[in-house]
């Protein structure tokens, strides 16, 4: 152990790897680690049955289907139209961009109960934009899915915007001067190269939509086993004063969100593995 | 595939970058664009790739004009100075990707393709790395994916913008040395871009000198290395010395100093004559008033011919003279010695057409 600690010190160029690791692994657990392990730790007081009386009840159940179902919903809108958003503001110079390049990031500084309260008002059956609809918009899932597509917008475009940056038109010139129509370019050359990046402005926006609760407890309309997500199941928990059962169901969240991640982040690795050296 | 480029100009913003091009090309020919950066060199070859359009003119294939085709029609190869690989795909889909994205009428069967990627990349001695992916290759390595990515639609003009620029200097002879092989075997007619004079004068049948948006001089290697019609040329192509004088029924002179130049008949003032450093001959001692005194400032000795570098000591001009090895050893001259030097062979030119 020590002999192979020595033979790193000696191999590396870049100083304070011994330094740098352990200040890492010191503020992940302080910051990360730690309240996270506080969840797990309130969930020990309850027995197995209670457990899963918590978490199996039909309520919450409804509400796991929801969040994920609308925040995967939102993910994915936000990955074809932030792509063309960053598509655009990278290949395209026209009057007023910086201003649309600014407004991306609105939704990462606005507080989220204001959006929310403006998204319901703009949705309702009777607001702005709702009247125009035969349907209900706002206190449905459709209205939390847009309420989530705002948050999690600005994610995939900053993700994809700096790759599509330096993707430059080499590639799709000599594309095009190999026969190929600017769609197979597009699908075959562009998109794959962009790839990695959008998985994880997805992944972000995704996991951000997931703990959401201001914007869309507004929306929602939060009834009962149709409108109702998760972080509400647990606030309701909290304000009737059952801390442990609130912890039980963020433990639900935490590994279900975890193992998503994870599983993202191995999408992540196959797709990126082509770009580097082995 | 022969090409005609006709009264081609191209403009951006207020740089004119081409300006009333016209050169024809044969059909087979390995030609070089020879040019300092900001000639339009490479604006010409995007323009015949039609990666770039044209204000003014016409490009014409095989008498058939093809100036407002789509690259994709025009069936060209292009070799990108920086490779432009796709990086997501192994060199084998790399080479493929040409024919895969036919449509199903023209597609080779998979097994055509396969065979056809395969010989390919046997040609640029690259079969063992077909699944390997860009990045896990050399930049030397690359550049022959590159060309067998172009070669492998086969075009019927490969057209190379500085294929070579990115390489080090034994893998850029090794890669040079390939291209005239496979010119050589497939007559296919290549133009390809470069800066260096060397490149264009080992490789290329015949070389195209631009500067400025225009063309200097067309020629065989020969011609323009021996016979350049202007200062340009003549500087652009190796090293070059000068020698400023006066023009006088058959003699350049310089103060005390004279050289016979008997083709020059009429008189001139101020006119630049150029020489070769491996035209300057050096003595120890002097023997008329042909040769000028110069002091030896540095000895540069590795290979079979010894660069000196010596300073005028009539006026305050640097030289630059190659000499072969036994001359050197002959002379016995050192650093720091004064000898007499005489040009050989010198080539003048008037005042209209100097620009230097």
């Amino acid at each position: 152990m020590e002999l192979t600690l020595k033979k790193r010190k000696k191999n590396t160029i870049i100083p304070g790897f011994t330094m740098t690791l352990g200040y890492t692994m010191l503020y992940l657990s302080i910051i990360v680690l730690l309240p996270l392990s506080m969840v797990f730790f309130n969930t020990f007081s309850m027995s197995w049955s209670e457990f899963w009386q918590t978490i199996a009840h039909p309520r919450a159940v409804a509400s796991y289907k929801l969040s994920f179902g609308t925040a995967l919903a939102a993910g994915v809108i936000n990955v074809i139209f932030g792509t063309i958003i960053a598509w655009v503001l990278v290949r395209y110079q026209f009057p007023g961009k910086r201003i649309v390049d600014g407004l991306v990031d609105l939704p990462f500084a606005l507080p989220t109960a204001v959006a929310g309260i403006a998204l319901a008002t703009l949705y309702s059956p009777n607001g702005w934009v709702g009247q125009f609809f035969d349907f209900k918009i706002a206190f449905t899932p459709l209205g939390i899915i847009i309420a989530l597509t705002f948050i999690g917008l600005p994610f995939v475009v900053r993700t994809v915007q700096p790759v599509l940056q330096n993707l430059g038109s080499e590639i799709e010139e000599a594309s095009a001067s190999l026969g190929a129509t600017r769609l197979q370019t597009f699908a075959k050359v562009i998109i794959p190269e962009l790839l990695p990046a959008i998985i994880t402005g997805f992944s972000l926006a995704f996991a951000r939509s997931l703990g959401e609760y201001g914007s869309v407890v507004f929306i929602a309309g939060n009834m009962p086993m149709k409108t109702e997500i998760t972080p509400l199941i647990i606030m309701t928990k909290l304000e009737q004063y059952d801390y442990v059962g609130a912890t039980a169901i963020a433990t639900v969240m935490l590994v279900a969100s975890f193992i998503l991640l994870l599983l993202i982040n191995i999408i992540q690795w196959y797709t990126n593995r082509k770009f580097s050296l082995q | 595939m022969s090409i005609q480029i006709q009264n081609v100009s191209r403009a951006f913003g207020t740089f004119q970058a081409l300006k009333d091009i016209s050169i024809d090309i044969e059909s087979g020919e390995l030609i070089a664009l020879l040019g300092p950066s900001g000639s339009g060199k490479t604006t010409l070859l995007r323009i015949l790739a039609g990666l770039e359009g044209l204000d003014e003119g016409a490009i014409l294939f095989d008498g058939q004009n093809i100036t407002n085709v789509s690259p994709k029609e025009r069936g060209v190869g292009f070799v990108f100075q920086h490779y432009a690989l796709f990086r997501h795909m192994t060199v084998f889909d790399n080479v493929a990707y040409g024919l895969k994205v036919r449509p199903r009428k023209t597609r080779p069967s998979k097994d055509e393709i396969n065979k056809k990627v395969r010989d390919l990349l046997a040609l640029v001695k690259l079969d063992n790395f077909a699944d390997r992916y860009p990045a896990q290759l050399s930049g030397g390595q690359r550049q022959r994916v590159a060309l067998a990515r172009a070669l492998a639609v086969e075009p019927k003009v490969l057209l190379l913008d500085e294929p070579f620029g990115a390489l080090d200097a034994k893998v850029r002879k090794e890669l040079r040395r390939w291209l005239r092989k496979l010119h050589n075997e497939f007559h296919v007619t290549s133009i390809f871009v470069t800066h260096d004079q060397e490149e264009a004068l080992d490789v290329a049948n015949r070389i195209i000198v631009m500067n400025n948006g225009k063309i200097e001089q067309v020629g065989t290697p020969e011609e323009v290395y021996e016979h350049p019609n202007s200062p340009f040329v003549y500087d652009f192509l190796g090293n070059v010395n000068l020698f400023r004088g006066r023009l006088h029924k058959g003699k350049l002179t310089q103060g005390q100093f004279e050289i016979d130049v008997p083709t020059y008949l009429d008189s001139h003032y101020e006119v630049v004559g150029y020489v070769r450093p491996h035209d300057i001959q050096i003595e120890k001692n002097q023997l008329n008033n042909e040769s000028v005194a110069a002091k030896i400032v540095h000895i540069h000795m590795v290979g079979p011919v010894v660069q000196i570098e010596l300073k005028r000591e009539d006026v305050d001009e640097y030289l630059e003279a190659e000499i072969p090895k036994e001359h050197y050893k002959k002379l016995g001259i050192k650093n720091g010695d004064t000898v007499f030097i005489k040009p050989k062979q010198l080539k003048v030119f008037v005042p209209e057409d100097f620009s230097i």
